[in-house]
């Protein structure tokens, strides 16, 4: 048993999610209007809360304290929710063994483990939206660094003179109220999970983002014929508007590596 | 155990695991070597992709030791409105809750909680 006393995080005071906190007063009362831009598009500028770049973080607050994880007591009656299953790419029998290998070997081979940029779709819903009629930028504060993507809506196509990169190249449409992202051009050095799903240079990411309200949820597929037996549509994720700007990321310095003692099962689970 | 203040505290991991970590905690440390710390925080490392507290730890002889206590990523932090400063508390002695690095690394653990001399506590782990 602990002998350290451990507060009750879900008795005794009103608890406070800051999330919840974080929420403008109409998405908390359950209005779903979409605002748009004077040209007519939806507005999806805006800071956006995604969990932090994963969707388990729920800070409670209790007084002055705040707990980051673990803060809920286990129910007292009933079954937990059961997890969510992985969600992760299906691939052609013959890159299995590929994927079984790099899965095994994690700590030697994952690229986020040694602060390189996670790729896209792995990098998630951005953190936060400035848009204007010509052009989307994604901004992204991840544990890797500062990222941007800059996504033109005026049909200029893919460039032919850009060095493949982590993040690819990305242009963007509007289908109504859904904003489309295609990003080609990879460098096929990122992963696609957490668990050696790699991917090829052809690798192709369609994103499909839509606003209701202050909610933001974001949509993936990828397409890699050439490894994938079929393209693999990532479980959506929903970002919340947010009064919680991203700042300037702290320099990315590995420590950990070389204490690991086995080579697989970083549980991050994106 | 270099402490005056280090008590062993027997595990019951009741909790399920939440990942918090852009690596394997368990892969890196073992949560069946728990222990609680007092000291003083009077650094913090605030990089990414973990965070690094440094406690120090006065001995039964009068010297110290540094322990380097692994924590989130910043933008969890943040998240949480958790600043380097409110870590440090002031240079007050806390109160720690970890477990130890599995490849025998001295004075290196991964911090489940802090508790301060003013009854607030930050958790920034679940229990593994």
């Amino acid at each position: 048993m602990r002998t350290t006393a451990k507060p009750s995080w879900t008795s005794g005071f009103a608890l406070l999610a800051l999330t919840l906190a974080s929420l403008p007063v109409g998405a908390q009362n359950g209005e779903a209007a979409t605002p748009r831009l004077a040209s007519g598009v939806a507005d999806l500028n805006g800071t956006w809360d995604n969990g932090s770049g994963i969707d388990f973080i729920e800070p409670v607050l209790e007084g002055d304290s705040i707990c980051l994880a673990g803060c809920n007591d286990p129910p007292e009656s009933g079954a937990p929710a059961a997890p969510l299953p992985p969600d992760r790419p299906r691939y052609r029998p013959e890159f299995q063994a590929r994927v079984d290998d790099l899965d095994a070997r994690q700590v030697d081979e994952d690229p986020v483990l040694r602060c390189f940029a996670p790729g896209v779709p792995r990098i998630g819903p951005p953190d936060k939206i400035v848009q204007r009629d010509t052009e989307i930028v994604f901004l992204y504060d991840d544990v890797s660094g500062n990222f941007f993507r800059i996504v033109p809506l005026d049909a200029r196509g893919h460039p032919t003179d850009t060095v493949p990169g982590y993040l690819g190249d990305a242009t963007g449409r509007w289908d109504g109220d859904t904003l489309v992202v295609e990003t080609v051009n990879f460098n096929g050095e990122t992963w696609l999970t957490d668990d050696g799903s790699f991917h090829t240079p052809d690798l192709r990411v369609v994103e499909r983002i839509t606003r209701d309200g202050d909610a933001l949820t974001w949509r993936a597929t990828a397409y890699d014929p050439a490894v994938l037996a079929e393209p693999w549509n990532l479980r959506p994720r929903t970002a919340y508007l947010t009064g919680i700007e991203i700042t300037e990321a702290p320099p990315c310095i590995e420590r950990d590596l070389g204490h690991m003692v086995d080579d697989s099962s970083h549980d991050n689970p994106r | 155990m270099t402490g005056k203040a280090a008590l062993m505290l027997a595990i019951a991991a009741v909790l399920p695991p939440a990942a918090i970590a852009h690596h394997s905690v368990p892969g890196q440390y073992d949560p069946e070597q728990r222990i609680a710390l007092s000291g003083v925080i009077h650094k913090v490392d605030w990089i990414n992709p973990h965070t690094y507290l440094h406690l120090e730890v006065t001995n039964d002889d009068g010297s110290t030791t540094n322990w380097r206590l692994e924590s989130a990523p910043t933008a969890m932090l943040r998240k949480a409105r958790i600043t380097p400063d409110m870590l440090m508390g002031g240079g007050a002695v806390v109160t720690v809750d970890v477990i130890l690095a599995r490849d025998g690394t001295e004075h290196l653990a991964w911090l489940y909680r802090i508790d301060y001399p003013g009854g607030h506590s930050y958790q920034l782990s679940a229990e593994r």
